[in-house]
Parts: structure tokens; C-alpha cells; sequence
């Protein structure tokens, strides 16, 4: 049992405020009559939340270092103390959204509507209009002929089958998300393995190596296009506002459209594709190396959908129009508009109901990248970017890693660390602004350095809170959080080499 | 939730998909044999964190696993524990069949429960449950459910030393620290094995071992009586307290098979002797729950150095 976050000590903390022997109801002084006890829970369970308070209250009370502005240290303590919160969760993740936006205004003292304006932009947009899609895409069932043609092409071999999976899945994240496909294939996965036996001590390792490429196939194909992820969306907006000025031709190429990010990125999901399966079958070294019977009755059971319905073509047509638009017209309305039009697109035609929308998508998240995406860009605008980034290369200097290849690994390194612990999208939004500083400053190409860090943002193979497909197939409850390691520290060596491999020698060539 | 019947012997059995948790589930169908005790599995499933599945819904998820006919995790827990009960003779398919359903923590899914009682009125529920954390949902089912033993296998780490057990416990610690009940942390847990009743001759600990001979007598568990005497004292001392204690269990009916005196360190004893038996039964002082954590209470420590199950009775 995990991810306990002390909701007993609230509540005992709460149940205590509350009756408290009618404390409140007698007063202020009543405060006095709450049990020492309620006190002390309420602390340790909101611990992190403290520590995160006091932690800021610290920096803003250093000396300011040389080269940082007074906003700019501001605009940092808030980056640490948002860091701290989305690693430790002790608050609703939204909250932290809440906090940022106060804070904005009253520390940073900008005017509220110059805030309210700086949380839309077309990321947002787009992380919006994807997650309805993403919903729209799910609730139309399209994942049992999806299975049903993987088992098709496969085979028996249990290494096939796997590869299947890992590739069909990789495609359609690069597309429609991973967190989508995770949804859609986590079915198919398990049924397999149920298929297989449903005692799940015989089917433990079976279990691993098709739930992993399930996860680690949607993970690695994630940043193979714009649409894969919100942080690719980021990093390509991040660019556009730190570097793109449209009077300035020598500064268009920072305007990434579609094709030009899959020519730099779907290469790498297509060469990482075989070395997932053997990752996970050296790692795991299943008992069963053809699963025959489950394939055959998965066969049967998916055999009997009938010819495909108007509903289907209608989801493939709209979906072919988007990704079409996405690819020859986002130059011009934006990857966030299309997305809002495909969704819109999904609503019109009635393949989804708003409620199913409304239920599906977490509007939190949504605020929250909004919030972040918003800091972010102060970090670039008071300079606390400029000075993290000067100071990271600093540290890097004695190892001599602060330039080329060696700035290449410790910007891998750090963006998988970062990643590990909160969500791919929140590491980007938190550390695009000082990867693309430190690439200015170590005179490196921020195009290189911007897709190192989305690329390696991926690379949460290693805890089950580090990518949604990760977390989705936790769910499923025949994977342990050691599993994650045994399999991830491999992928992340595989992954950090293949990327190391195209920095240096395929990304010139399309610069 | 209903009132609880006060006359029924209670026993509620956290059920995680561990083996251990499925051993304690074998031994609270055991000590709940009979028509005047109820058994409820619990499976507590944490509230969905929007971020984690990148901002599309878990319950998206969950939809399209359930409709190709496959079962969420703790439902599959739960079904197990109810084919365990049935293949050891406590549930049959006759019993009556109750679904209770509440909204809670505005998750979709909420608590749902199914509670078959049979024609003499026993009843087994499974539970499943929705809470901000696993701890808090098991809590509040302790409390609110008037409990008299909670089950808890210790399928995770247990955390040593003061700083990792105040900053970071397992979740059986806290619960162990801050139930409102008695509870066995499963272990390796083997039925048959008796229990070995710790006492040091206070009141408190002869009323615990009171009330865990008549625990151990509903499954007719052999009951041995262990007590650990300083060396500064003479054996007679230590023998005194064994014969206090035994008669007053025998009082109450049970027997007592065995006594050992042990001289020395109490901890390493207790443990030492507590390997042979299925159950270590110890009682914990009464000071405030939460302040358990800090202090080096025996029962604490037994509890961290023992490698089977350890009963703490309140």
C-alpha cells in the first residue's frame, strides 16, 4: 500500500478542530482548547507544505547574490518552493496553481489582468484541447480493433507480441498522447495476461514485460511530435517567446512546426523501439515465451466486432483532419487551435457529450500547467533564468561539462532527475527557461539544448509517478514500484546514449 | 454507516493483494469463526491525482478496463478474500446479499460495499474504499466501524530508527500507532502455532492478557504466558507474575499451556521466544497515540524487531 499523504492526521487534526468540545464555539480563546495533539498532527501532516514556506521565507532573507535582481530572486524562491509542493504533493496540485498566481501579484507586484493574461497562450491551448481529444479518442472504442490487428500481425512469440505493442503504442502516442494510449492498451495488456492465467504468481513477469511496453513504448514515442505531450507544446513555446522575433529571419527557425519537430524526434522513437523489448525481456525473462492460448482466445473474442461503424470512420476522419491541420496549418493558427477545433470537431459530429469531456478531463492540470508555464516565463523576464543558468554552468565548469557534449549529458542528467519526481510537462515548464538561458550563455544552439530537455523529460522510466502511462499501468495492480527500477535504470542508460547519438551526429545535419 | 452491534466480536481485515494480508485474512476467519463475530475486508484506494495520469481522468481509465469485462485492482482483491472465506467453510452462496454505495471525496466511484449476512445474522462485508490516503481510509473505517482487532499484513518496509519512523513510516506503523482497536501486523502469519501473551505483572497487562486468552480461545489457539524479569530480580519475583496472570486467565476459562521466565533484556527475549509462536501479544502503555512514535515503548520495539506477526492490544 503507498502514497500515503497523512489524510489521518487532517482529519484527526480536522475532527478535533471541529468538535474540539465546541472549542471554536467558544472563541478566539477557544483556539487555546484545541488538543495539543490536533495541533501536532495538523503540522506533521501539512510538513512538507511548512517546510516549503520556510524554505522560501529563508532564500528571500539571504544576501541577493551579484547578477540577480530582487524579482528575479522572488521569481526563484517561488520556482523552489513550487518544486518542493509538486514532489511532495501535501496539497492538492491545483493549490499550488492558487499559490503561484497570488504570488505573482502580491510578491512579484504585477497587475492582477497582466497575470489572468499570461496563463493562456496557445500551450495551454493545446494541453486543453488535447486532453478533450484525448477523451473523445478513448470513449470510442477503437482500442479492441487496435488489439485486434496487433494480435493479427504478431503472432504467438510472447517477443512479438511485446514488440507489437510497444510500436502500435509508440505510433499512437507520438499522435494522440501517451496518457490516451496507456488508457486504451491497459486492456488490452491485462486481458492478455488473463488470458494467460489468473494466478497472477504465474504471470508476474508475463505481466512486466507487456505492461512496460505498453508504458515505455507510449514514453519513449511521447516526444516523437508536437501532439505526443504537453511538454513538447511547452519547450516549442518556450522558444517561441524567448527567441523567435518575426522582423529577424536569422530567428524563424525558432518557430518549430510540426514536421520540423518530428524530423528531429520521431527518429529516436523508432530506433528505441526493439531495444525496449529487449530491455524488458532481459530484465524480466518471462516464464511464457509464446503466450499462444491468450492470443488465440483474444483472437476469438475480438473476432465478432462486425464491419466498422459510421462512429469509427467519423473518429479516424476527424482525427486524419487534425493531424493534417496540425501538420500544414499550425504554423499559422497555432497547435493549441487546432486541437480546440478537434475537439470542438468531436462534440459537433456527437461522437462525445460535454459531460463525458467535462468527467474525463482533469481541469486542474490544466490550470496548473497554465500557472507554471506563466512562471516560467517570468523566470526569462527578471533574469533569474540568465543567473540560474550562469550558475549551474559555473558548477559545471571543473568537470568540464559546461559546453558541448559533456553540457549535453549534465542537461539529460538533470532534466531525468528533475522528471523522476513530478510530472514530464512540469520538469520542462521548470526547467526550459534555464536549459534555453544556459544554452545562450555556453553559446550552444537552444534548439539542441530544448529538445535534450523534452526528450530526456521522458525518461521517467524509473518511479510510477513519472509518466501518466507509468501510472496508468500501476493501476492495473500486477506491477510492484520496484519493477520500475529493475527495468528503468536500463532504459534511461539506452535512451540517454540513442539521444546523445542523435545531438551529436543527426541534429547538425537539420539545423 | 450502521450502528455497530456492541455484542458482536468485530474484525476488520485490510486487504492489499499481499500475501501476508490474505494470511491475515485466513487467521481473522479463524478467531471470527463463530455466529457472534462479523468480518469486514477493507480496500482502501487513494483519490486520483489528476497530474499523475496527465490530466485525463483515472476513472477513464477505469471505465474502459471494466468494459471489457476486466476487474479494477481492489475489486480482484476483495474477490479473492470472499473465495478464501468461502473455501474455508465461513461464507456460502446462500447468504444474503446487501450493495451500499456513498459518494465521497467527489470520486465518481466512492465507497461501495457488499455485505452478505447469513441466516443467523453473521456478516461479511467487503469494502472498497476511497480516502486521501491509505492510512486515513483504514482509520476511519477503524473508528467508525466500532472494530475489536484490525488485520494488518506488513507487506512494506518497516521503517527503523526515530527520524524514518516519525518522517516516513509504513503504512502498518500508523496504523499500529493510531488504531483505535487491537491489531495483529501479519507476519509470516501461521495459524496453529498459539499465542505467547507478554506480561510484566501491571494490571494493564494482565487485563490484555485477559482479553487476548478469550481472543485466542475462539480459535482455539494454545495460549503461553511469557514474562521478562530484570536482572537485578530474583526468579520468584518473575514467577509470581506468570502465576498472577495465569489465574487470572484461567478465570475467564481459558488455559494456560505454558510458562517461561526470562532474565535479561525484555525485547530481545520476548522476540527471541516469540518466533516459535503464531502471534506475539503485547500491550501498549497508555499514553497519547501519537506520542508512541517517539517513545522506545517495548511493544514498539518488538514490534520493529520481530520477524512474525505482533499483536499490540488496546
Amino acid at each position: 500500500m503507498e502514497h500515503d499523504t497523512d489524510g489521518t492526521l487532517l482529519r484527526t487534526a480536522r475532527a478535533a478542530l471541529v468538535s474540539g468540545q465546541g472549542a471554536l464555539n467558544k472563541g478566539w480563546h477557544g483556539l487555546f482548547h484545541i488538543p495539543f495533539r490536533a495541533w501536532l498532527s495538523y503540522l506533521i501532516a501539512r510538513r512538507w507544505l511548512f517546510i516549503a514556506f520556510a524554505v522560501g521565507a529563508i532564500i528571500l532573507n539571504l544576501p541577493q547574490p551579484d547578477g540577480l535582481t530582487r524579482e528575479g530572486m522572488i521569481v526563484l524562491t517561488m520556482s523552489v518552493m513550487a518544486t518542493i509542493l509538486f514532489v511532495t504533493e501535501p496539497v492538492p496540485l491545483p493549490t499550488v496553481a492558487l499559490l503561484l498566481i497570488v504570488g505573482e501579484v502580491l510578491l512579484l507586484g504585477r497587475a492582477s489582468s497582466e497575470v489572468a493574461r499570461s496563463l493562456m497562450n496557445d500551450s495551454v491551448l493545446f494541453i486543453m484541447g488535447s486532453l478533450m481529444i484525448a477523451v473523445a479518442v478513448v470513449k470510442q472504442k477503437l482500442d479492441r480493433r487496435i488489439a485486434f490487428l496487433i494480435v493479427r500481425f504478431t503472432g504467438t512469440r510472447t517477443a512479438n507480441v511485446c514488440m507489437g505493442i510497444t510500436l502500435v503504442s509508440g505510433v499512437l502516442a507520438s499522435f494522440v498522447g501517451e496518457h490516451t494510449v496507456a488508457a486504451m492498451m491497459l486492456p488490452v495488456g491485462v486481458t492478455l495476461i488473463r488470458l494467460t492465467s489468473d494466478d497472477p504468481a504465474q504471470v508476474r513477469r508475463l505481466a512486466a514485460v507487456l505492461l512496460f511496453s505498453i508504458s515505455y513504448g507510449a514514453s519513449i514515442a511521447g516526444v516523437g511530435t508536437p501532439s505526443g505531450g504537453a511538454r513538447n507544446a511547452i519547450m516549442i513555446g518556450y522558444w517561441h517567446q524567448f527567441f523567435y522575433n518575426p522582423t529577424d529571419p536569422a530567428t524563424w527557425k525558432y518557430a518549430v512546426n510540426y514536421m520540423r519537430w518530428m524530423a528531429f524526434a520521431y527518429p529516436l522513437f523508432l530506433i528505441q523501439v526493439p531495444f525496449v523489448t529487449a530491455v524488458l525481456f532481459f530484465t524480466f525473462r518471462p516464464k511464457q515465451k509464446n503466450i499462444a492460448r491468450a492470443v488465440v482466445r483474444l483472437r476469438a473474442q475480438l473476432a465478432d466486432q462486425g464491419s466498422m461503424k459510421v462512429s469509427d470512420w467519423s473518429t479516424i476522419v476527424i482525427f486524419a483532419v487534425i493531424l493534417l491541420l496540425w501538420i500544414f496549418a499550425s504554423d499559422g493558427i497555432g497547435l493549441g487551435i487546432v486541437a480546440i477545433l478537434g475537439a470542438a470537431a468531436f462534440l459537433v459530429v456527437g461522437l462525445v457529450g460535454w459531460e463525458e469531456i467535462n468527467n474525463g478531463v482533469n481541469w486542474g492540470v490544466v490550470l496548473l500547467y497554465a500557472a507554471v508555464i506563466s512562471l516560467g516565463v517570468q523566470m526569462k523576464e527578471t533574469g533569474a533564468a540568465l543567473w540560474v543558468a550562469e550558475s549551474f554552468l559555473a558548477l559545471l565548469e571543473p568537470f568540464g561539462a559546461n559546453q558541448g557534449f559533456g553540457l549535453w549529458a549534465a542537461v539529460i542528467a538533470l532534466t531525468t532527475a528533475v522528471t523522476n519526481t513530478m510530472s514530464n510537462g512540469a520538469a520542462v515548464a521548470v526547467l526550459g527557461p534555464i536549459v534555453l538561458k544556459l544554452a545562450v550563455v555556453a553559446n550552444e544552439e537552444p534548439l539542441v539544448l530544448g529538445f535534450l530537455t523534452a526528450v530526456a523529460s521522458a525518461f521517467a522510466y524509473l518511479t510510477v509517478v513519472g509518466t501518466p502511462a507509468c501510472t496508468i499501468v500501476y493501476a492495473s495492480g500486477y506491477l510492484r514500484t520496484t519493477d520500475f527500477l529493475k527495468a528503468g535504470w536500463k532504459m534511461v542508460l539506452v535512451s540517454t546514449i540513442i539521444t546523445l547519438f542523435a545531438a551529436s551526429m543527426y541534429w547538425p545535419l537539420l539545423l | 454507516m450502521d450502528r455497530p452491534d456492541e455484542k458482536r466480536f468485530r474484525i476488520l481485515v485490510c486487504i492489499d493483494g499481499s500475501d501476508e494480508s490474505y494470511r491475515g485474512l485466513r487467521y481473522a476467519a479463524r478467531l471470527g469463526g463463530g455466529v457472534d463475530a462479523d468480518i469486514c475486508l477493507l480496500f482502501v484506494r487513494p483519490v486520483d491525482q489528476g497530474l499523475r495520469s496527465g490530466g485525463l481522468e483515472a476513472r477513464v481509465v477505469r471505465e474502459n478496463l471494466l468494459e471489457w469485462g476486466l476487474e479494477l485492482p481492489g475489486t480482484k482483491h476483495l474477490k479473492k478474500g470472499q473465495e478464501i472465506l468461502t473455501e474455508l467453510g465461513l461464507m456460502s452462496d446462500d447468504w444474503a446479499q446487501q450493495i451500499v454505495h456513498v459518494d465521497k471525496q467527489g470520486d465518481p466511484l466512492g465507497d461501495n460495499s457488499i455485505i452478505y449476512t447469513s441466516r443467523n445474522g453473521k456478516k461479511v462485508t467487503l469494502k472498497l474504499e476511497v480516502a486521501p490516503d491509505i492510512v486515513g481510509g483504514i482509520l476511519e473505517e477503524a473508528e467508525g466501524g466500532g472494530y475489536d482487532l484490525l488485520i494488518i499484513g506488513a507487506s512494506e518496509r518497516w521503517q527503523t530508527g526515530i527520524i524514518k519512523t516519525i518522517w516516513d513510516p509504513a503504512v502498518a506503523q500508523k496504523v499500529v500507532a493510531r488504531a483505535p482497536c487491537s491489531v495483529i501486523v501479519a507476519r509470516e502469519l501461521e495459524q496453529g502455532r498459539g499465542h505467547l501473551i507478554c506480561t510484566d505483572g501491571t494490571d494493564n497487562a494482565i487485563d490484555i492478557a485477559r482479553k487476548d486468552a478469550i481472543l485466542a480461545s475462539r480459535c482455539n489457539c494454545p495460549i503461553s504466558l511469557i514474562t521478562v524479569v530484570p536482572e537485578t530480580a530474583t526468579e520468584a519475583e518473575g514467577a509470581e507474575i506468570l502465576l498472577r496472570t495465569r489465574q487470572a486467565i484461567e478465570e475467564e476459562g481459558p488455559e494456560v499451556v505454558e510458562s517461561l521466565l526470562k532474565i535479561g533484556d525484555p525485547v530481545g527475549e520476548i522476540v527471541r521466544a516469540g518466533a516459535e509462536y503464531s502471534v506475539i501479544v503485547i500491550g501498549r502503555s497508555n499514553k497519547p497515540r501519537k506520542w508512541w512514535l517517539f517513545e522506545s515503548d517495548i511493544a514498539y520495539q518488538v514490534l520493529e524487531r520481530a520477524d512474525n506477526s505482533v499483536m499490540i492490544v488496546r
